[in-house]
């Protein structure tokens, strides 16, 4: 980006003190082995976007197979694959159960471990928090980089595995054992199996978030500004905090599962294969046994729901940001915000088994998670409601950021209620593994994180490159955006409690021979909702040419966007409005020193209706001492 | 641009920034570790076969013990040398650390080697043997294979006339491996038939491969792109056809759904036929003259006249005797089979006594029945010892393993007791270490012993495939020596080129040496936890 560089290149000649080591870095140091927070949390940014594309590319494929499991996949779909590949893969060019679950299971991880957490927690938290709390960088910039491109080539690992002939992975992006221990059995070397490269990619994947996660916490602790207490922290910093904790804590157990599997996969152990397993293709299985499958899903959940809320946080970050800036009034119950964070991280490392209801793992420890899973509901209402409340009474602009922080309420609030059913075990026997788990958590996802990135962005385009994205695009983004994912997820809960499976590749079809017989309850009913899956999937479609206005709105304002005359185009109040547009590498022209909390809008005693962390209080007004006063962060 | 609080301390955090890195990589560490401690309660509670206890020799585990706990302490004093500005002290402590380290991952190499070179194998009966594998032998002379190495006693023979493989799936090192024997056992693999084919749309077959041309790679390939090509070319039309098929059939019947239609909406195949070309899924060759192949067994399902390889290669022939040899019995163990028969309420003694092993080998039968007087006499001093509890049943009694393992101590015993081998204490002293000693013990202590192969349930060396006691074993010790080793070229690299940075920066080499003995420390840690449960639980 060469506005960045010019911006940069201005900041030198004002302050000698910001190093000169811009001025030499080549092309590669800059742009490709860069260090700097800035550039990595973009190039985060633009991977995570191009693995959600592709995640969604291949939801686009199953909602064919579902919708239309007779037909062929029209071209519009399949020009992407070579011949061989369709021949390999699709069944006189229909999709096969095995292709649908490698998509399945690809669709899954590449939108959980490659999208969403690398696009939250890598390019916002990346770009944002250093900024926030007036650091320099990173603590560790170097760290920061492997972080990046350690995630970079775990993605292309799993990914890669597409073009195997053993295919990528498909058991799910759950990997459950012995599913995924036998998966891709017949290939005699196993680490050229698709089930083995995502185990492969997933450890990369680990050490990437672990990386960061050390990073984030180190610098959110040690290098924030003078006088930023940590009650004068963004909540964007607290949440990355607590985000940055449940990686560092709750991937390792994972790890640990992923390091099992990959011995049962290529060591032949059991360590998830139980005594006896016997297969239609294998025959009694040649392994000890002995093993517990159990152990495996213990491990993942261990993960798994932390994950929800590593998801989740980032997501909250951008909303919570975007709402104060947008109502010209404070975060309202910052306070209450910031424990329920603290309080949700705690209790997600404790609601795990919850996924587990149907293992028959017993009624004391169903109970036990029942509980913990309810009371983790109330942080997160009090969050949600805390953001509901900033909007009352306040003079709202709805500004492109704005209108996706709007929908994101109520989109996340769907998500969130319909997950209460699923937390009482006695309904979850009903509601597990349909169609309504999937509505549920796609609610939470999709419109619901997906949202509030898209808010972030449209919020911190004009920080990054000094330009507005573009009003109109974004409203022709938006409102069909906002429609499409009604469209595609609502009928999931109402077929869900209709008790359509998730699985059914060919959509409940299977069924509806059997719905002929008036005595076939349950094929009546599936009959009843099958033709939602035509609607579900044009949805799906629809939504998918919708985001081309994103995609041009994305990169054309970077050229043609209106231009931001401020380095506060939104007269926010926090600290990263106070670098310049874009900042240069080390960030602050002048030491930032905080003198207040994060979300002083219209305050009665100021003339504006912001008053920005950094400016300094004028003499006869009281003193707000730093609490934390210490030695300046940048010398100079 | 410059990170601040490197060397110094923040005043209101009392850190530096990597002393926090460090902490938190530690935490993270806990969880990986916790990890695999949990999987090792879960599996071991669960566990529905008779876990191994206290089965590993313990004594290098205990001075592997010794040895890190030593060097966690040369590493504080490293770091203290360095901290009053000592550089030759800090290089001797640090030496110590090192070479403590590699000590450690010493004896943890013999201890794996004696492991990979160890077989265990459980019946048909859930009885367990272990022992060592002998290699075939004419005389005194070592049979060598075709590529000149000894050959186990533990392999498929089959007397193959035919062999086919799977154009898609056939696994090249397996095929090369076939040709090898062939070549060494004289005898020539030929193509069976003609292989014809459309290569061209609308052109007549033609031939591929004639009858008789022999086995190669490269004519494998050859078909196998053939195949590939044909299969992508037909795909094509076939999906092509599908559509215009249903484009059809919405337009005759607008009214009706897809699973209405589907029965009726099929590819015309005899009108497509002439424009498809023909896919070679399998080629067969038959094995002239049939000769005995052999194949290890993890990679067959073998049957009496007809096997298959794990890539699909048919193997057509009789199975002929394969038996697993053991050229040394160091253990019989009816633990498994006494663990079920209690579970079906059949008594244990009788189930042991009807045991397959005890009425085909004479020696596990005098063993046997050798221990059961053993097992007498210690619940005879456990009685006395102890005495009878409340309910008139003697207070101790022996446990699972004494009762039914005859481990190789106890045949050891069993041999001295008869006045046969006895060792001298520096032998002793080294079976500690690399197990029993084959040589000095002889035949009479450690016996051969010929298993037929429909009696083999599961084998496996004593690796993580044996079972999950030693898969943890493996991952769990296996992951913590990675750790000794990352941990010892990090203090190696500080020891051998932090002079330059000593100079410049003792501070920062300090801090640096504080954060490799945190992360040194923890691995120490790691051990203590994996010491008891591994070696002595």
């Amino acid at each position: 980006m060469s506005a960045q560089a010019d911006t940069h290149a201005g900041n030198d000649s004002h302050h000698d003190d910001h190093h000169h080591d811009a001025h030499q870095q080549s092309f590669i140091s800059k742009y490709v082995f860069s260090t700097d927070h800035k550039w990595i949390g973009i190039q985060y940014g633009i991977t995570a976007l191009l693995f959600l594309a592709f995640g969604f590319y291949l939801m686009m494929v199953m909602r064919w197979s579902i919708a239309f499991p007779h037909q062929p996949l029209p071209e519009w779909m399949s020009w992407i694959f070579t011949e061989s590949w369709k021949a390999r893969w699709l069944q006189d060019g229909k999709v096969t159960g095995e292709t649908y679950n490698m998509f399945g299971a690809m669709h899954g991880t590449i939108m959980v471990f490659l999208g969403i957490v690398p696009l939250g927690f890598g390019a916002f938290g990346n770009y944002v928090t250093p900024l926030q709390i007036g650091a320099v960088d990173m603590a560790f910039p170097r760290l920061n980089m492997a972080s990046y491109w350690i995630y970079l080539v775990g993605g292309l690992i799993m990914c890669g595995s597409f073009f195997m002939e053993s295919g990528a992975a498909k058991s799910g992006w759950t990997n459950y054992s012995p599913l995924a221990g036998f998966a891709d059995g017949q290939v005699v070397n196993q680490w050229l199996a698709g089930q083995t490269q995502w185990l492969i990619g997933l450890v990369c994947l680990i050490t990437s978030s672990l990386l960061g996660s050390v990073n984030f916490i180190t610098t959110i602790i040690n290098l924030r500004a003078r006088g930023m207490t940590w009650m004068r922290m963004p909540f964007l910093v607290w949440s990355m905090l607590v985000t940055a904790f449940l990686l560092l804590l709750a991937f390792p157990p994972l790890e640990a599962a992923g390091i099992m599997q990959l011995m049962d996969r290529v060591g032949h152990s059991s360590f998830f294969m139980p005594s006896g397993l016997f297969t239609k293709t294998e025959g009694l299985a040649d392994l000890s046994g002995g093993g517990s499958p159990l152990l495996f899903q213990h491990l993942f959940w261990f993960l798994g729901h932390p994950e929800v809320y590593v998801l989740l946080l980032p997501a909250f970050a951008c909303v919570s940001e975007i709402i104060p800036a947008n109502t010209r009034k404070p975060l309202w119950g910052y306070k209450s915000m910031v424990y329920s964070v603290l309080v949700l991280g705690f209790l997600s490392f404790v609601v795990w088994a919850h996924h587990m209801y149907m293992t028959g793992m017993g009624a004391a420890v169903s109970t036990f998670f029942q509980t913990t899973t309810v009371l983790i509901s109330i942080p997160s209402v009090v969050i949600i409601t805390s953001m509901l409340i900033s909007l009352w009474g306040g003079s709202i602009r709805f500004t492109p950021p704005m209108l996706w922080a709007c929908a994101f309420i109520p989109m996340f609030g769907i998500g969130g209620l319909t997950g209460l059913p699923l937390a009482f075990n006695l309904a979850d026997l009903h509601l597990h593994d349909t169609y309504y788990v999937i509505g549920h958590f796609h609610y939470v996802v999709a419109p619901g994180i997906l949202f509030g990135f898209f808010g972030g962005i449209l919020h911190w385009y004009p920080k990054i490159t000094g330009r507005y994205m573009s009003r109109k695009l974004n409203h022709l983004h938006f409102w069909p955006t906002l429609i499409c994912m009604n469209l595609i997820f609502f009928p999931m809960l109402v077929q869900g409690m209709a008790g359509f499976h998730r699985r059914w590749y060919n959509g409940g079809d299977a069924y509806m021979a059997k719905a002929q017989d008036s005595v076939n309850v349950f094929g009546n009913t599936v009959a009843q909702h099958i033709d939602m899956n035509i609607l579900m999937s044009t949805g799906a479609w629809g939504m998918a040419a919708f985001q081309i206005f994103f995609i041009v709105n994305l990169f054309g304002s970077y050229f043609f966007g209106k231009k931001a005359n401020s380095d506060n185009p939104w007269n926010a109040t926090t600290l990263e409005w106070a670098t310049p547009t874009p900042p240069g590498h080390g960030n602050f022209l002048f030491e930032p020193v905080v003198y207040r909390g994060p979300y002083e809008y219209s305050r009665p005693d100021c003339e504006e209706d912001f008053l920005p962390q950094w400016i300094e209080p004028k003499r006869n007004a009281p003193a707000v001492a730093p609490a934390e006063s210490e030695k300046p962060l940048v010398k100079h | 641009m410059e990170i601040p609080y490197i060397v110094t301390p923040r005043k209101d955090t009392g850190l530096f920034n990597s002393k926090i890195a460090i902490w938190l990589f530690l935490a993270s560490e806990v969880m990986l570790f916790g990890g695999f401690f949990s999987a090792y309660v879960f599996l071991r509670l669960g566990a529905d076969y008779p876990w191994p206890e206290r089965t590993l020799p313990v004594l290098p585990g205990l001075i592997n013990t010794f040895v890190l706990i030593g060097s966690s302490v040369t590493v504080v004093f490293a770091w203290a040398a360095l901290k009053m500005r000592q550089w030759r002290k800090f290089q001797l402590f640090m030496g110590i650390t090192v070479f403590c380290a590699l000590v450690f991952m010493v004896l943890k190499g013999i201890e794996y080697n004696v492991k990979f070179h160890h077989q265990a194998v459980r019946l048909q009966d859930f009885t367990v043997m272990e022992g060592h594998l002998g290699y075939e032998k004419e005389g005194e002379q070592y049979v060598l294979d075709h590529n000149g190495k000894k050959i186990e006693e533990n392999l498929i023979y089959i007397e193959a006339n035919k062999l086919t493989f799977s154009t898609v799936r056939y696994y090249k090192p397996w095929v090369e491996e076939l040709l090898s024997q062939a070549e060494h056992k004289k005898t020539k693999i030929l193509l069976l038939e003609d292989i014809t084919a459309v290569t061209e749309e609308g052109k007549e077959k033609i031939v591929l491969a004639k009858a008789g041309e022999p086995l190669t790679t490269g004519l494998l390939d050859r078909i196998q792109k053939a195949h590939l090509a044909a299969r992508s070319h037909n795909s094509a039309y076939r999906t092509a056809a599908l559509r215009s098929e249903w484009k059809s059939a919405h337009k005759n019947f607008p009214d009706k759904k897809d699973w209405q239609l589907a029965s009726t909406v099929a590819i015309d195949d005899v009108a497509l036929a002439p424009k498809l070309l023909t896919e070679v899924s399998a080629v067969a060759f038959k094995v002239d003259p049939p000769t005995s192949l052999d194949f290890k067994p993890r990679d067959i399902k073998e049957a009496a006249d007809q096997s298959r390889l794990r890539d699909d290669t048919v193997v057509d022939g009789k199975l002929l005797d394969s038996p697993m040899v053991f050229h040394h019995v160091d253990a019989i163990d009816f633990q498994h089979l006494a663990m079920r028969a209690v579970k079906k309420g059949v008594d244990p003694i009788a189930a042991i006594e009807d045991s397959w092993l005890l009425k085909n080998s004479p020696f596990a039968k005098e063993a046997w029945e050798w221990h059961q007087k053993e097992v007498a006499t210690l619940e005879a001093k456990l009685l006395k010892e102890y005495g009878v509890g409340k309910d008139g049943k003697a207070k101790r009694e022996p446990t699972l393993k004494e009762r039914y393992r005859l481990g190789w101590k106890d045949l050891g015993k069993k041999a001295e007791d008869q006045g046969q081998a006895k060792l001298t204490g520096r032998q002793y002293l080294t079976e500690e270490f690399l197990g029993p000693n084959y040589d000095a013990r002889g035949a009479e202590t450690f016996p051969e012993f010929s298993l037929p192969r429909e009696q083999v349930s599961f084998a496996a060396k004593f690796t993580p495939a044996w079972n999950t006691y030693y898969a943890l074993y493996f991952t769990m010790t296996g992951l913590h020596g990675l750790h000794v080793i990352g941990g010892a070229l990090v203090l190696s690299y500080y020891l051998f080129f932090g002079k330059k940075m000593y100079l410049e920066n003792p501070e920062w080499l300090a801090n640096r040496v504080e954060i490799g003995g945190l992360f040194w420390h923890f691995v120490d840690l790691v051990w203590i936890f994996v010491f008891p449960i591994m070696y002595l639980m």
